[in-house]
């Protein structure tokens, strides 16, 4: 087959995604054979699996202690000269978290851990600008598949 | 490979907590280029185009209607920022955010036209930048997980490379593909069928452009070839 006719095939926009996601899925198939080397001074640690749960921690797997506006939680960030505040906030508790997490050990994997439970200082603070973009994303998506909806959908079989 | 032989010398940086905007000449130009763009686009109307009618001498006038002039000016203005943003962002991971949005917001300029075969166009884009979040997103992750960090300036630090950086790069350039790298192949055929086109199709391909460059010196940076 010669090189004009593999294009001319390509060049047809149903054919894309299927040639995207075959190339997509070769690359992935041959990540198996990549050694997996991580790196072992992660920037967000995570605490062991199981550690705060065996605990009997009422707030496994998100206990990151502190007080609030006292005494600093275990929050890390990359760069702690940017995010001086940090971890200050991280212990707040509302009042219904409070009644809550002194009845039941399986508080943290509730619905009442977010929001005002456990503030999640890596989402709002030192990684904030992140937050604003998915945000955005999300706005933006339903920005176009609003007006995609209101102006074609409903009318296509009438064109 | 230090950043300051790719863009020059670090002019200043803008610190958001974690994430550090930073500025060489380099990437200043590509951000000014995008805003001095986006300002033209923000500015201009759309072109009207006059058809010659088969068969007669008469001239036919293909006009873009106001509402839909309105929201793909607002959606180009939205990636022309985000371009601008992706040019001197900093951060792996809101690299990835910037280019998603601006894939996002390219669907919607390619969907917002009144016409059947081009809302068949943007189907099959819109299910081609879904795919390419999975290498995108697992891209920087697997390059989080090999060094430890996604602050470029802190990447740019680590001596050696190895194979996971390498293959987690190769996903993510793949992932920057799928979501701007084959837009504009999809506005131009779209625009094939649509006559009456406009300046705002024309921030698809730039912001393809500036974002394939600014990939490409992150893949230096990660993987520090020279």
């Amino acid at each position: 087959m010669k090189l004009g006719r593999i294009w001319n095939t390509l060049a047809n926009p149903k054919r894309i995604p299927r040639f995207y996601s075959v190339i997509v899925g070769l690359v992935l198939i041959a990540g198996f054979i990549v050694p997996m080397a991580y790196d072992n001074h992660q920037l967000y640690p995570r605490p062991t699996p199981q550690l705060q749960i065996d605990e009997q921690d009422p707030f496994a797997p998100y206990d990151r202690g502190g007080a609030p506006l006292t005494e600093p939680g275990i929050v890390k960030s990359q760069y702690p000269q940017f995010a001086a505040k940090q971890g200050y906030v991280t212990g707040y508790l509302s009042p219904i978290s409070i009644l809550v997490s002194n009845t039941t050990l399986y508080f943290g994997t509730s619905i009442y851990s977010s929001p005002g439970g456990l503030i999640d200082e890596i989402l709002y603070y030192s990684r904030g600008f992140d937050t604003v973009l998915e945000s955005s994303i999300l706005m933006m998506a339903f920005v176009v598949a609003s007006w995609v909806a209101l102006n074609f959908t409903m009318k296509r079989k009438e064109d | 490979m230090d950043i300051s032989i790719l863009g020059g010398p670090i002019l200043g940086i803008i610190p958001l907590g974690d994430i550090v905007l930073y500025f060489t000449p380099f990437n200043l130009f590509m951000f000014a280029a995008a805003l001095a763009f986006t300002a033209l686009i923000a500015i201009s109307s759309t072109e009207s185009q006059v058809e010659a009618e088969f068969g007669t001498l008469k001239n036919r006038e293909v006009k873009v209607d106001k509402a839909e002039f309105k929201l793909r000016r607002f959606l180009a203005i939205v990636c022309g920022l985000a371009t601008a943003g992706a040019m001197v962002t900093g951060d792996l991971f809101d690299f990835t955010l910037f280019v998603t949005l601006i894939g996002i917001v390219n669907i919607g300029i390619v969907a917002a036209v009144k016409e059947i075969d081009v809302l068949d166009a943007a189907f099959q884009y819109g299910l081609i930048a879904m795919i390419g979040t999975l290498p995108l997103f697992g891209g920087a992750a697997l390059v989080l997980a090999a060094t430890g960090t996604i602050s470029l300036l802190q990447i740019v630090q680590i001596p050696y490379t190895t194979s996971l950086m390498a293959f987690g790069s190769i996903l993510f350039f793949l992932g920057v593909a799928g979501e701007t790298g084959v837009a504009p192949f999809f506005a131009t055929k779209a625009e094939m069928f649509r006559t009456p086109g406009s300046p705002f199709l024309l921030i698809i391909h730039l912001s393809s452009l500036l974002v394939i460059v600014r990939t490409i010196e992150i893949l230096l940076i990660i993987n520090k070839p020279f």
